[in-house]
């Protein structure tokens, strides 16, 4: 089986990680700007943090045959810097209208605050005016209001139901979403948020249509593993096929792909490193394959 | 900036562009012509991506031979078709010798994906007063992006140009630990020195130490200099070593000018393909073209 993991943070990851991926069957990630696990100090944080998610963590993933796709976006937990929060809006364009940036992400509430309002509505803005996909975090603490709030502001500024997804759902709010028209997305972690047994049961109750399975593993406690877990999990306990494709891989796929950033014909392919590194046949690892005894060369 | 190569570009590029493409291609000319502002050309830059994909060109032999009278050296032969179309952009401006492309120039790299990256190498050559984006140049080098890093050191003949003697034997030597065709450093023929054949022979040693092999590619390395040491390699390596290695060690001597041990060793040779690098050795080819050949078995328009 072929997945994508949609939301993962893979510049918190080891390459042990990357291996463990490939030989799992995950041909593509998207990895969404995310906060450091503490405070940045000042606006080149931003720009070397989307300049790696553009740069050194793409070239990272093709060694292991997994396209990596991203999405850049100013946090709601770093939108409360207003200050610096502001310098970031003002660098974001230089890096949200990359090759390979799917969508602006990912964004959204954490306390509910203005600050995070006006990060959140600006942010909203630019991907109208760019025709971009928006990743929407659902907050923690009062997830279903924030969820609630952060579709209706989207919908309010503009951004049409099929180019938003909104992540992080769980029983009680995936019927807002997909009534919404939005996309569902559902992490998955091995002690919060989802757990693979609560998800196989939500497919099995809500069908595969615009719900899609994601680890959004970090530098936390977290599996990269998740979506082919899952699906396994999914396969076992007799759900659909077509349903397990649809949610740990063609939704996501379908979703995202409205970027224009991703070459679904490629992805179909089995993975074959860049071109441009052809000619170094034995000293770049082959995506059917992943070399797992040799560590990369840089 | 240089008719001459402007009208190249155009001539490579408008061709292979979609009609879509063509379209976006020909508004943002006119608008960097007219001074685009640094967040404008910037995005312009970036939106490429949107109309051309990274497509092998594949240019034709005129096409080829159009560069090279252009800019002595210049090969599109490997660019993709995204990386013509963002070089035509940058040599689309008109003020290309000023500060103000240099600081608009250098603010690229800064906020530059893997693919623009690469591409923001390839123009280098074709800028003029290039030597001004030396350090720049430099710190293409030291990327861990082999694709970043092949941009610069291969198929361009920025480095060969404006490096100091530090970067350049850099470049060769990492080129060499990264596996890299040395064939393709252009200028290489040229630019040998009794440094970087030093060099070249101390990581020998230090492979050898280690029980490693040693790339064929470091023959390449070698000049007259450090004569006892190259033919002491040479024949330590040599009664184990595979027909093709001999041959790359027969062009490395030859390089190495040390033609009396090629030919004391063209006495016991029996493989026709050795014999046959010997030869050309013997006759004075021993280019990197010759290597590549010989070495690589790629016919003439592989290389």
């Amino acid at each position: 089986m072929r997945f994508f993991d949609p939301h993962i943070h893979m510049a918190s990851r080891t390459t042990d990680d990357y291996q463990n991926m490939a030989a799992a069957g995950i041909r593509a990630i998207i990895e969404p700007a995310f906060w450091m696990g503490q405070p940045r100090t000042n606006v080149g944080s931003f720009i070397d943090y989307f300049s790696s998610l553009v740069g050194w963590e793409r070239f990272r993933a093709s060694q292991f045959g997994i396209a990596h796709y991203c999405a850049i976006g100013i946090n709601s937990k770093e939108a409360n810097n207003e200050g610096l929060a502001r310098e970031a809006l003002e660098i974001l364009p230089n890096f949200a209208l990359k090759e390979g940036v799917v969508a602006i992400g990912e964004i959204g509430y954490d306390e509910i605050t203005p600050a995070e309002e006006f990060i959140y509505q600006a942010q909203l803005k630019f991907a109208v005016e760019h025709d971009m996909v928006v990743m929407v975090h659902s907050p923690h603490r009062d997830k279903k209001n924030g969820i609630i709030r952060s579709i209706d502001v989207a919908l309010e500024m503009g951004v049409p139901p099929h180019k938003l997804v909104i992540d992080h759902n769980n029983e009680e709010t995936v019927q807002s979403v997909l009534d919404a028209g939005a996309w569902a997305a559902f992490t998955i972690y091995p002690n919060t948020k989802m757990g693979s047994e609560r998800m196989v049961e939500i497919v099995r109750q809500y069908g595969p249509e615009r719900i899609i399975v994601d680890s959004s593993a970090d530098w936390g406690v977290s599996d990269p593993l998740s979506v082919p877990k899952t699906a396994h999990l999914m396969k076992e306990r007799g759900i659909d096929p077509v349903a397990i494709e649809l949610t740990c891989w063609g939704n996501a796929l379908e979703a995202y792909a409205q970027s224009g950033q991703i070459d679904v014909d490629e992805l179909m392919q089995d993975a074959v490193i860049d071109q441009s590194l052809s000619y170094s046949d034995n000293s770049v690892l082959r995506g059917q394959q992943p070399r797992i005894d040799e560590p990369v060369k840089n | 900036m240089n008719e001459q190569i402007t009208a190249t570009l155009a001539q490579l590029l408008e061709p292979r562009l979609s009609d879509a493409a063509l379209d976006f291609w020909q508004k943002a000319q006119r608008e960097v012509a007219a001074g685009a502002e640094r967040s404008r050309f910037s995005a312009l830059i970036s939106m490429a991506s949107r109309h051309a994909k990274r497509v092998p060109l594949e240019p034709t032999k005129t096409e080829l031979a159009a560069c090279q009278k252009a800019v002595t050296g210049w090969s599109p032969q490997r660019w993709n078709l995204l990386e013509l179309l963002r070089v035509a952009l940058i040599c689309t401006r008109e003020d290309v010798t000023e500060p103000n492309f240099a600081e608009d120039f250098e603010s690229l790299f800064v906020y530059a994906d893997e693919g623009e990256t690469c591409a923001l190498y390839r123009s280098l050559a074709l800028l003029p007063a290039a030597e001004r984006f030396v350090w720049r140049a430099g710190e293409g080098c030291r990327s861990n992006m082999l694709s970043v890093f092949s941009a610069i050191a291969l198929d361009n003949p920025y480095p060969v140009k404006h490096f100091d003697d530090t970067g350049w034997n850099q470049l060769v030597i990492k080129a060499l630990f990264l596996e890299l065709p040395l064939h393709r450093v252009i200028g290489l023929d040229e630019r040998r020195s009794a440094e970087l054949t030093r060099i070249a022979l101390d990581l020998a040693d230090e492979r050898r130490s280690a029980g490693r092999a040693i790339a064929h590619d470091l023959w390449l390395c070698l000049d007259a200099n450090h004569a006892e040491r190259s033919r002491a390699l040479a024949e330590q390596l040599w009664p184990e070593a595979t027909p093709l290695t001999r041959s790359a060690i027969v062009l490395g001597l030859a390089r190495a000018a040390q033609h009396t041990e090629v030919q004391r060793l063209a006495e016991t040779e029996s493989d026709i393909d050795v014999a046959h690098a010997i030869d050309a050795a013997l006759g004075g080819k021993f280019d990197q073209q010759q290597f590549a050949r010989l070495i690589t078995n790629k016919s003439e328009t592989e290389l």
